[in-house]
This record gives structure tokens, C-alpha cells and sequence, in this order.
């Protein structure tokens, strides 16, 4: 067994199965989970949604248990379970007491061997058009959708997540199965454990679990997407009594080494004690306004959004382009950066206390990063930030100047002109 | 509950009821303050006053302002949160154990001296009237808004929010009025747990609040409930009908509690649950579905839900309380098992987490008066039998309801 210097074990089985362990040594508790590495843009327009549709029938049977029998062991075990599916990974998972974790990677492990059983895929089918359903109700949901759909048009980035009706309707189970067959296999999943875990105990249940998956030929790289255009984009959705705006601006992508310089500025302009909170909120313009990077393997944007009363739109508007040029004229301050690692150290020591917090972290980190970082390392990256190194990162990554301007709601507003700062 | 659990419980001299609960080796400690005045102490006519209190009292002292508040809990990277309930409120914070001191110190200064701002006051009413707006667009917690006058009664069924005409009613006169009265060491509840010095926090607290408020009030015992069964309707442009069924369950502190709570659960916790099996499952006539119980001090409603599209509303409906019914003819042993199972594992998993046992502490002072420890709920859980079950549910029959429905579709054929 080989360890890293960073506290994990990272080994990789026979067959390609990579496995990721943290041994946490003051917790009672274990999470584990299966990482896949597919998601919505990975799809073909005729095939939106089924990445997701993958994810529901992986609880549907295997060889070895129908459906009911795979969610009886997981509440037998009073497991925090449960999965999701994003635009670029699947992920499963369970917390459980630790004398439960090898029962919980053998039932994780064996739904990622599913036989998606044909009998249960109508069925399932109706559940998700229940939950596209639901999703059209829920004006984020909406808003996030219509951002990607406008700005990443042409590019699988702008299919959502759930599928569409259409789409979902029009669905086979063989197609299901045929791109299951092509993205669940070692070279596309990692193993990830955290808890009060023996590394080699663990090591040696994902051998007996994964050992046997037949190995295949890695997934070729995802395509980039375009440069996004700036552009108006108007939806009216009258069904909304609030208005939803967005603007956006090109950002450095998950992997991109701008990323905690950019994650440190959404904090002061749209998180806990900003600058939007102070000047729009609390100025009575709008109740929820927030910054934030909406980021992806390759690609990302920095978001300025909001909810409003239709009628407060425009000084909804004008009082976010206010901060944003602020910030792009005066930086940052000293104070503001330190609150915003203040925040971070606190945060990051609570994630320390719990599996599933480390296990959430972990995910996405080594699916966008290539590998796990530890919790010194997440704040010393944190730490390097400075109000220098912001204000060369806003020269780099500019919130000014054409960009998208996304609005949704009962108002057909605003006009076409384009959005300018 | 390998864990070592050692409370501390008292009343400090300044009326502070205080529990403790040191855990070894965590590196962060976590504090919730409960203030018993919460939307069932608001006058008839001055709904959303309790939260309006809870939004501005954090709007500046009598030494800082609202900013420089924000910015000393920042200094010290604790995380702090807020929230108001039907009989309650809670100031929450988690942190560092080095900065616990001041964590406390600041979050005294704020409920000892807060200034209530007129600009922050009249902000807090017009954005109170905005989240109204939003309310519309949330149409899940919009259903639990309309089922709570009758699941409760007018009082305790009260939402945060208020309505638009009785927050126009609202001034700063009546925060002031309402901090005033309500605001007392005597009202007031302090947990937390995590890497503490239970002793300490103790001699800090009566140093932080000595002097503080007017004559001594104890906690009240709680708002009694009323229950209107009926079938109310909301007709709304959605894609989806929301359905909400309530009726009368029992107390928490009632020795069928852990009976009930075992009930719910095999009911519509967990993917394994007769409500999650039959209704989505087997039929696939919802995505979201569940049971859940909820207790004011001196009552309990049990809830079931579900979202569905309009032309399977009356399935559903059919379906959701078919469950109930069958639940006490059939329930079995293994069923119970899980349910059991279910609540104790996720006692001990989500007991890692500091802030969750402070949740819970907080939570059993308001309710039993008093910490309970873990093993003592497990064992009561661990008493119950399948003929426990039946009783109750025969004691607790479901012939008495209050469905609220949001959504394009009333139900057809149901009784009023």
C-alpha cells in the first residue's frame, strides 16, 4: 500500500479502478461514494437528460438485488444516502456508522454493476417526468437552466441536466444501457472513502468488490466550449411573480490557477457581509442577490444574480453594475479579503469534523483537480489571496465592458440593446 | 454513543439556562442561544413582528454598527446564523474554541444593546413584503404556509412573513417593544458543546448578562393548538399540484413519542418507506413524497406530502393515505427494524458533526427541559413493539384531516 504526503492512500486496482481513501482518526463515521465521470455535457441532444435517468435506475437492480432489496440494505444500515448527477459528474453515496462501511461499498459497488432492468424503466420514467415537472416550478432551477441554454447554445453545456420532457419521453432503455455500458467502467469512476477507516482493510474491500469489473479504454476529451458572446437573453415567464437576473462574465474554469482568487471576490461582492449585501439588500432593492462562479472542467462564469419585484428590476440592475465597477475601479480591501479566510478556516475545520462533508469535497476535487487536497492545503490556497493579487486577477478576468445579461420573469425587459458596463 | 457524554445543566444567577456538552477532541465549538419569544408572542395584529426583531436586532449596539457587527463575528471567522419559529428563536454560532469568548460577548452585546436602526427597521418591513412576492414562487413552502392556520390555529399557525397588511402595520416602536419584553436572561436558553470549558462558559455568561432585563419571567410552557380539519384549495398556474395532508399526533415529551416518531418513519423516511415503495416506486406518480412529524411545545401534527402533475392529484392523494392505513394492519418487524435503525445510525453519524449535537441539545432543553442523552432516546426507541405501533396509530386515527392543495386542480370527491 502506497500513502501520499498529504494524508491520503491513492492507489489505482488492475483493472483501472482508481481508489482515494482519507483516514479521519476523531470521527465515529465512514462515507463512501462512486464518482462517475458523466454528466449532462457529456450527452447527445437526442440523449439529454440521460446521464440522470442512469443515476435513478442504478437504484433499480443488479444481479444480485431488485430494487427493493438495494434500498431495504441501505436503510437496514440507517445510511445518509443518496446521489446526483451535475452537468460533468455522476456521484453515489452513503454515510454510515463504520462497522457498516463494507456492507456499504459492496451495495454501492454493486448498483455500479446495475442491469437497469427493463422492467422497472417505465416506471422510472414517470418519476423523472414528475421531477421535470417540479423543476419548471422552481424559478432557480429555471433561471440556472436558461443561463446555460442561451449562453452555452450549441454546445452540450446548455442541455439541462433532467432532460427535457421530449427527450425523457422519447427515451429506449437500450439506449440507456448502451451509453451506461460506455461511461460506468474502471477508467471513468474513482472510489472514495473518508472516515475512522483502515486504509488497508479498505484497500482489500475494494479489490474483493471492483477487483473483477472488466477493464475498458478511458473516455476521449470533452470538447470545449465556446467563447461565450455577449448578449441580452429575455425570457417571459409569467408564471414567476419575481423578476430573475443574471449578468455574466468569462471566468477561469475549475481547474484554471485563477480560481481562488476568483472565489475570494465572489465572497466580498455576493456572500455573507458583502458588498451586495449592504448596498442592495439592505438598501431594500431586492431580498436575495449573490455572486458566484458557475465553473466546469474547461469553462466558467463569473455571476452577478438576483431575485426581484418586477418593478425593482432596473435598480436591481443598475445598483449590481454599481459594485461591479467599484470593484474593477478600486479592488479590494485588506479587511474584506481576511473576512472572507476568517470564514474559510472556520469552515474548513468544521468539514474536518464529518465524512460526508470530506467526502463532497473530495468528489470534486479529484474529479476537477486530478487528486485530493487536504485541509491545510484548501487554506493555504485561500491564504495566498491578497487584494493585489485580486485586483491583477480583475485586469485578467474582467467584470466590465460587454457582457451576458440573462432575465427571466413576467417582464419583457430588457430590451435587445446590448449589455454594457 | 461511544462517545462520552457529560452535561451540565443549570440556571445561572442571571436567569440564563445554561447546558453544556464538552466533546473531546473536536476543534470547533458550536453555541446556540434560544430566545422563547418567537410568532405565537406577536400581537394578533402585528404578524412578522418576531422575525423582523430577529432580522434587525443584528442592525448595530450601542457600540457598534450594523456593519462593524457583521464584521467583529467575521474578524473571528465564526460562522453565525439566526432563525425564528412558532414559539421561538435561535441565535446560532460555530467557531474556533479560541474565539468562543468573543463569540458570545459579541452575541450579548447584540441582544443586550441592540439599537434597531429606524433605516434598518423600515428596510426590514419593505423586504418582508418583497419575500411575500418571492413566497409565490416557492410553491412547497407556499403550501406549508396555507395548511398552518388550520393544522394550528391562528396563533401557533402563524408564518414568519405576516401578511402585507400586517406589516404595514409595523414599526421600529414595535421591535423596541417586543425586544423589550421578550429579551429577558429569564427567556433565554445557551447550549453548546465541542471543545468547551463547561465551567468557564458558565462565570462568562453571568459576567455577559448580569444586570440585564426587567423582572424575572419563566419560560412558558408552551401555546396550546387548535385543528380545523377541512380541505382547502389554492388555485395557482403550475405545472405540478402540491398536496400537504396534516393531523393531530401526539407531544414530544408524551412516553408514545418514540412510537410515533418509529411510525413516521416506516411510513416516509428513507427510500425503503411505504410511502416512497408504494406512491413513487411501484407507481411512479410523484418524485418528492414524505411523512414528517413536527412539535410545538404542547402538540404534534404529522404531515404527509407529496407534488404531483394534475391529472394523477386524486391518485396520489388516494395513495398517500392508503399507506396510513395499511401501515397498522401490516406493519412488520423488519419494517420497524429499519425505521429504528434509521434514527439511531444517523444519532451516531451525524453526531460527528459539532454543530448537529449543539442542534440537539438545544432542542431537548426547549422541549424535555433538560439535555437528554443519546442512549437514553435510543433505549426508549429500542422499547417499541409492532403492538405499540398499532396502538397508536388506533389512539392517533387519520379521520380527521386538514389537506391543503396548491396547484391548477382540486381534489374531486373528497370530504370537507
Amino acid at each position: 500500500m502506497s500513502g501520499s504526503s498529504n494524508g491520503f492512500v491513492d492507489q489505482t486496482l488492475d483493472n483501472g479502478l482508481r481508489i482515494v481513501i482519507e483516514p479521519m482518526s476523531t470521527v465515529q463515521s465512514a462515507a463512501a461514494g462512486f464518482l462517475v465521470r458523466t454528466g449532462a455535457r457529456d450527452e447527445t441532444p437526442e440523449l439529454a437528460g440521460v446521464s440522470h435517468f442512469l443515476e435513478h435506475m442504478c437504484f433499480k437492480g443488479t444481479a444480485k438485488r431488485d430494487w427493493h432489496q438495494i434500498t431495504i440494505e441501505f436503510d437496514e444500515m440507517g445510511s445518509t444516502y443518496n446521489a446526483y448527477t451535475s452537468k460533468e459528474r455522476t456521484f453515489y453515496f452513503g454515510w454510515v456508522r463504520t462497522e457498516d462501511l463494507q456492507r456499504q461499498m459492496e451495495l454501492l459497488g454493486d448498483m455500479m454493476r446495475s442491469v437497469i432492468p427493463p422492467q422497472e424503466f417505465e416506471t422510472e420514467k414517470k418519476v423523472i417526468l414528475e421531477e421535470i415537472a417540479m423543476s419548471a416550478d422552481q424559478m432557480d432551477s429555471c433561471i440556472y437552466d436558461l443561463i446555460h441554454e442561451r449562453l452555452y447554445a450549441g454546445h452540450s453545456l446548455a442541455w439541462p441536466v433532467l432532460g427535457t420532457t421530449e427527450t425523457i419521453s422519447a427515451l429506449g432503455r437500450d439506449q440507456l444501457f448502451e451509453y451506461f455500458e460506455g461511461r460506468y467502467h474502471p477508467a471513468n469512476m474513482v472510489l472514495i472513502v473518508a472516515g475512522a477507516v483502515d486504509p488497508e482493510a479498505t484497500l482489500k474491500m475494494a479489490e474483493r468488490f471492483c477487483g473483477a469489473w472488466k477493464p475498458k479504454a478511458p473516455r476521449p476529451r470533452r470538447i470545449e466550449p465556446p467563447t461565450i458572446t455577449p448578449a441580452v437573453h429575455v425570457r417571459i415567464a409569467d408564471r414567476f411573480q419575481q423578476q430573475a437576473l443574471a449578468i455574466a462574465y468569462p471566468a477561469p474554469s475549475a481547474t484554471h490557477p485563477d480560481r481562488e482568487d476568483a472565489d475570494v471576490f465572489a465572497a466580498i461582492l455576493g456572500g455573507h457581509n458583502s458588498r451586495f449585501f449592504w448596498k442592495i439588500i439592505q438598501a431594500g432593492l431586492a431580498p436575495y442577490v449573490a455572486a458566484g462562479r458557475l465553473d466546469y472542467c474547461d469553462a466558467a462564469i463569473m455571476i452577478a444574480f438576483g431575485f426581484c419585484e418586477p418593478d425593482k428590476a432596473e435598480a436591481l440592475l443598475e445598483g449590481m453594475k454599481q459594485e461591479l465597477s467599484r470593484a474593477t475601479r478600486d479592488g479590494v480591501t485588506r479587511d474584506e479579503v481576511q473576512r472572507v479566510k476568517n470564514r474559510t478556516r472556520t469552515a474548513l475545520t468544521t468539514e474536518a469534523e464529518a465524512p460526508y462533508y470530506r467526502l463532497m469535497q473530495l468528489v470534486h476535487d479529484i474529479d476537477v483537480l486530478g487528486g485530493p487536497r487536504n485541509v491545510e492545503e484548501r487554506l493555504a490556497a485561500v491564504e495566498a489571496v491578497t487584494p493585489d493579487s485580486i485586483l491583477a486577477y480583475l485586469k485578467r478576468w474582467p467584470i466590465a465592458g460587454p457582457g451576458s445579461l440573462t432575465s427571466m420573469g413576467p417582464r419583457n425587459w430588457p430590451d435587445g440593446s446590448p449589455f454594457v458596463l | 454513543m461511544s462517545e462520552e457524554e457529560s452535561y451540565l445543566h443549570r440556571r445561572l444567577d442571571c436567569g440564563i439556562e445554561l447546558a453544556t456538552l464538552p466533546l473531546a477532541g473536536r476543534r470547533t465549538t458550536a453555541y446556540e442561544i434560544r430566545v422563547v419569544a418567537g410568532l405565537a408572542d406577536e400581537p394578533d395584529d402585528l404578524g412578522g413582528l418576531a422575525r423582523l426583531v430577529e432580522q434587525t436586532i443584528a442592525k448595530g449596539t450601542e457600540k457598534r454598527s450594523a456593519q462593524a457587527l457583521s464584521d467583529a463575528f467575521d474578524s473571528l471567522g465564526a460562522k453565525i446564523g439566526s432563525g425564528v419559529g412558532r414559539e421561538s428563536q435561535v441565535y446560532r454560532c460555530s467557531c474556533l474554541p479560541e474565539y468562543v469568548d468573543e463569540a458570545l460577548a459579541l452575541h450579548a452585546e447584540m441582544l443586550r444593546t441592540p439599537t434597531f436602526p429606524e433605516e434598518f427597521c423600515r428596510v426590514a418591513v419593505d423586504l418582508a413584503q418583497q419575500e411575500l412576492t418571492a413566497l409565490e414562487d416557492e410553491p412547497g413552502e407556499l403550501s406549508r404556509k396555507l395548511l398552518a392556520p388550520n393544522a394550528y390555529g391562528r396563533r401557533l399557525g402563524r408564518h414568519e412573513l405576516g401578511s402585507r397588511e400586517s406589516l404595514a402595520r409595523i414599526n421600529r416602536e414595535h421591535l423596541v417593544a417586543f425586544w423589550r419584553e421578550h429579551f429577558t436572561p429569564a427567556k433565554m436558553q445557551v447550549s453548546i458543546a465541542g471543545a468547551i470549558d463547561a465551567e468557564a462558559v458558565g462565570g462568562l455568561l453571568e459576567r455577559l448578562f448580569a444586570d440585564f432585563g426587567g423582572p424575572r419571567l419563566a419560560c412558558s410552557n408552551g401555546h396550546s393548538a387548535e385543528f380545523m380539519p377541512g380541505q382547502n384549495h389554492h388555485q395557482k398556474a403550475l405545472e405540478q399540484e402540491h398536496i400537504l395532508i396534516c393531523w393531530p399526533g401526539t407531544t414530544i415529551t408524551d412516553r408514545d413519542y418514540p412510537v410515533e416518531r418509529l411510525a413516521v418513519s416506516a411510513l416516509g423516511e428513507g427510500m425503503s418507506s411505504r410511502l416512497f415503495v408504494e406512491v413513487r416506486e411501484k407507481r411512479g406518480l410523484v418524485y418528492w413524497v414524505g411523512a414528517w412529524d413536527e412539535h410545538p411545545r404542547k402538540t404534534g401534527r404529522i404531515f404527509l406530502g407529496a407534488s404531483t402533475t394534475p391529472a394523477r392529484c386524486d391518485q396520489t392523494y388516494g395513495a398517500l393515505l392508503g399507506e396510513v392505513d395499511r401501515l397498522g394492519k401490516d406493519l412488520s418487524q423488519q419494517e420497524l427494524d429499519r425505521a429504528r435503525v434509521g434514527i439511531i445510525a444517523k444519532m451516531q453519524t451525524h453526531g460527528d458533526i459539532t454543530r448537529a449535537r449543539v442542534a440537539e441539545l438545544c432542542s431537548d432543553l426547549f422541549h424535555y427541559g433538560r439535555p437528554v442523552p443519546l442512549a437514553e432516546k435510543r433505549d426508549l426507541l429500542l422499547a417499541v413493539t409492532i403492538p405499540d405501533v398499532q396502538r397508536y396509530l388506533n389512539e392517533h386515527p387519520r379521520d380527521k384531516l386538514c389537506v391543503q392543495t396548491l396547484g391548477p386542480t382540486m381534489l374531486e370527491g373528497r370530504p370537507t
